[in-house]
């Protein structure tokens, strides 16, 4: 029993191989000002059971990496995970993983070491973020007793920031994506949910490098800078 | 399910949807639409999805060698060359989505000589050299591709023109038949001392209508057919005498590799039946009017000889539709717009030639010679089916008084002309450019006083006037004085630069329909919603641009292509641009044409208008290529003439 384990108070059922693999996790690199044309970033889109951080499950993982301003289409993370105790909602009807995909996908440990080991030390980015990076933590967690420490970038909040001429405030994936005009291949199937995130993001970066944002680190302070503004308009 | 099965099942699966939904986008364009399914996803793999903000460059020649093979998957991609003759640069093309580039220095192992700048924002696939290069060894569709570039493209319109045909007649064969394919056995030939019994026993014995007299060096001296033979009978002469005081001598002769097109079209203009065929100066086959009916099924010599032996003019208006379904099975064989226009205003002429000598011999010659011309696209050749009448008289008079006489007795003998014309479905004319027209009617003085006040008065009616009568041509009658007039014509033109200019900014009045931001640019309400005008935004940039480079550079020919071969001759326009815009007018009017044909076979009104959407993925793309020609042409003359 590591230390890990103690303290979630429930010991993963992991195999030894598992339990080596986890330990040699990288950490997350710290953000500095790399340019953003040289950057690793990882784009994940989750697809769950449904919209409870608490009790919903995560049921598939999509990533794309951007690298070197970039997306490789080489280097793409795409995974079912199997949940035996999976209860048929009405999620079903948005993201469309039958129970029998369910059931033949990969065991959620296998599942998560394989996405963890895809995604090294890279900063992640995804579109409403927060929700994401909740579920990804617990799923990490529960499952591998793994804390996911990675710093997590919002599209939906860098995008009115940089594009304020869109006068999109409160909007949604979709809003963006008809904004400029980009076509998704299957709406709510993670990976290409992820893929246009993606594309999103390369519009972004370069919307950033015209406004002089040309680092993640730029573009964290610019962030805080703007959520200051906003915090204070609404006083 | 047995191994093989499930491996391939599990390849299936494994294709990750990202990399599918990519796959799925190429399969709609070419060349990708061709290439096998494995070497398409090894492409996307090995594929970066790049973002180019508006404005930014892609690649430039200062890069060095190319390094990516790019695909647009969103956007507009400009290649941007340093203007000719200003400072700044010019659009030279545009790329959008599913499209390629730069292949050709890719190739070439080169730097691109354009540089590509994202027209808005754009999305490309970039797939590395090395990948490419590999593909390019696997993949024969692509390798076509890229070798051949767009004009392979405009290769695969063609081929699908002709399979469409093919299946709807369930014929195989094409006009374009190089003669020495056709003409499969040895030629009949006799000295030219052989005794005529002797060289028609010889006809006789080898089932053929004609033989071919020939000198040791087996050089074509003469020609003597059946048709001549009758001739001889009926004079009564000699069966004894040698035949070379009987054949046609100089006959007329092609080279094996001209097509069964020019063969035919040879025969309707000199109305023979035979035409030898010769190599290096030596015999080396005949082909008959047997020989083309036997493969093409189309009587084109019949309807032409047919239509100059009517004996009225019902006959006359009956044959149109034969002369429809002529061009309909021109179009199925093959035949390139160049080839129809040319053989419908062949057959036009000659039914114009008919209809005057029949109203000359109902209502008398009124003792004035006279010429027919005709005008606009009866004057360039450049005749659809859907044809207007514009025509005109020219006679030789002394003086005023004269003039006025003759015009006097000539006009009521014009006037029954155009009407006999309006029975064999030339539309009479809305302007009144007809000959029945006093003012129309004219000496050659009159003529030549009427073209100079166009020139000098440039008026906007004076303008488009010119634009129709400068189209002139003789259809009967002395060919003399119409020259006289047409050099005097130049003379004043070459001189007179205020009336080019005009003429130029006339030239650019019509404005190609394709736009900066959108494909093509058509009409947005009423009944023509959603179309453009093939002709009048298409052809008239091309004719118009043609027109006025002929005439101040004193090319004689009115025919839009013509003139810009010559024009290349001449030096005036560079041979490459001179070819780009003959494609992209052939183009344009044989899209013109199919459509015509498809209206008469669906009982429709004719009409120009074009819904762009209604064409497949790859006319569309031509299309739009072929209006970019003529807005280059246009900027060359705005250049050109500085306005």
């Amino acid at each position: 029993m590591n230390a890990l384990s103690w303290l979630t108070g429930r010991t993963p059922q992991l195999t030894e191989q598992q339990r080596q693999r986890c330990e040699h996790l990288p950490t997350a690199a710290a953000l500095d000002d790399t340019a953003l044309n040289q950057q690793r970033l990882v784009v994940i889109d989750l697809e769950t059971s449904g919209l409870d951080m608490r009790r919903d499950q995560v049921l598939s993982i999509g990533a794309v990496v951007i690298e070197q301003g970039a997306i490789d289409l080489g280097q793409q993370f795409e995974c079912t995970l199997q949940r035996h105790d999976h209860q048929v909602s009405a999620s079903v009807l948005i993201h469309g993983l039958a129970p029998s995909a369910i059931a033949a996908g990969i065991a959620p440990a296998e599942a998560l070491l394989g996405f963890m080991e895809f995604l090294g030390d890279s900063p992640l980015l995804a579109f409403h973020a927060g929700f994401d990076q909740r579920m990804l933590g617990r799923a990490l967690k529960q499952t591998l007793g793994y804390r996911l420490r990675h710093p997590f970038f919002d599209a939906a909040e860098l995008a009115p920031l940089l594009c304020p001429q869109a006068n999109i405030q409160q909007g949604g994936l979709d809003d963006w994506t008809d904004y400029f005009g980009l076509q998704v291949q299957q709406r709510h199937h993670a990976s290409a949910d992820a893929l246009v995130t993606a594309e999103l993001a390369l519009i972004l970066f370069s919307r950033a490098r015209q406004q002089q944002f040309d680092s993640l680190l730029a573009l964290e302070q610019g962030l805080a800078g703007w959520r200051r503004r906003q915090q204070a308009h609404s006083l | 399910m047995s191994k093989t099965d499930a491996f391939a099942e599990a390849g299936k699966t494994a294709v990750l949807q990202n990399i599918h939904g990519t796959m799925e986008f190429l399969q709609k364009f070419p060349p990708f639409n061709q290439m096998d399914s494995a070497h398409l996803a090894y492409l996307v793999e090995h594929c970066q999805l790049r973002f180019y903000g508006q404005g930014e460059s892609i690649i430039k020649p200062d890069d060095g060698p190319v390094e990516h093979f790019y695909i647009v998957k969103q956007g507009r991609v400009h290649g941007e060359r340093p203007h000719s003759a200003r400072r700044g640069s010019e659009t030279t093309f545009e790329i959008t989505s599913g499209e390629c580039f730069p292949l050709a220095a890719l190739i070439g192992d080169r730097a691109t000589r354009t540089e590509h700048l994202a027209a808005e924002d754009t999305f490309c696939l970039l797939l590395s050299k090395p990948a490419f290069i590999k593909l390019f060894a696997l993949s024969n569709p692509l390798r076509d591709f890229a070798l051949r570039g767009v004009s392979s493209l405009l290769d695969q319109v063609n081929q699908r023109v002709q399979l469409n045909a093919v299946e709807t007649l369930g014929a195989q064969y094409s006009l374009d038949t190089p003669l020495g394919e056709l003409a499969m056995r040895q030629p009949i030939s006799c000295t030219p001392n052989t005794a005529l019994r002797e060289a028609v026993k010889l006809m006789h014995e080898q089932h053929v209508g004609s033989i071919v007299i020939v000198d040791p060096a087996h050089k074509p001296l003469g020609i003597f057919t059946l048709r001549d033979l009758r001739r001889v009978v009926a004079a009564g002469n000699s069966l004894d005498q040698p035949i070379d005081s009987l054949m046609t001598p100089e006959p007329f002769h092609l080279p094996p590799d001209a097509s069964a097109f020019d063969a035919a079209i040879a025969m309707t203009e000199r109305h023979i039946a035979h035409v030898c065929l010769v190599e290096r100066g030596r015999l080396s086959g005949v082909v008959s009017e047997r020989d083309l009916f036997s493969l093409q099924r189309i009587d084109l010599v019949h309807l032409a000889r047919t239509i100059r032996h009517a004996g009225k003019v019902e006959t006359l208006a009956a044959l149109r539709s034969d002369i429809r379904q002529l061009v309909d099975r021109m179009l199925a064989h093959g035949a390139s717009s160049t080839q129809i226009t040319h053989l419908i205003t062949l057959l036009n002429d000659h039914t114009v030639c008919r209809v005057i000598e029949l109203t000359l011999e109902d209502l008398g010659d009124p003792g004035v010679p006279f010429t027919w011309l005709c005008f606009g696209s009866e004057g360039r050749r450049e005749q659809t089916l859907h044809t207007d009448q514009d025509n005109g008289i020219l006679f030789e008079a002394k003086d005023a008084t004269e003039t006025a006489d003759m015009r006097r007795r000539l006009l009521p003998v014009a006037v029954e002309i155009n009407q006999r014309l309006a029975q064999c479905d030339f539309t009479l004319c809305k302007g009144n450019i007809m000959a029945g027209n006093p003012e129309l009617c004219l000496s050659r003085q009159e003529w030549t006083r009427r073209f100079t006040s166009f020139i000098h008065e440039a008026t906007p009616e004076n303008l488009l006037a010119s634009s129709i009568y400068f189209d002139l041509r003789v259809v009967w009658g002395d060919s003399q004085g119409c020259e006289q007039v047409r050099q005097t014509l130049f003379k004043q033109i070459a001189g007179n630069s205020l009336f080019q200019r005009m003429m130029a900014e006339n030239a650019l009045r019509q404005r190609p329909p394709v736009g900066r931001f959108r494909d093509f640019v058509v009409a947005r309400t009423g009944a023509e919603k959603h179309t453009l005008d093939l002709k009048v935004q298409g052809l008239t940039p091309f004719v118009d641009g043609a027109r006025l480079l002929a005439l101040a550079h004193g090319v004689e020919t009115c025919n839009t292509l013509e003139r810009l071969r010559e024009l290349i001759d001449k030096g005036v326009i560079e041979a490459l641009d001179g070819a780009a815009y003959e494609e992209a007018y052939h183009f344009i009017q044989q899209t013109r044409m199919q459509q015509h044909q498809l209206q008469a076979r669906q009982q429709l009104p004719y009409s120009n208008r074009l819904d762009p959407d209604r064409l497949n993925h790859l006319d569309r793309r031509i299309l739009r290529e072929s209006f970019r020609q003529a807005q280059r042409l246009q900027s060359s003359l705005a250049l050109r003439y500085q306005l």
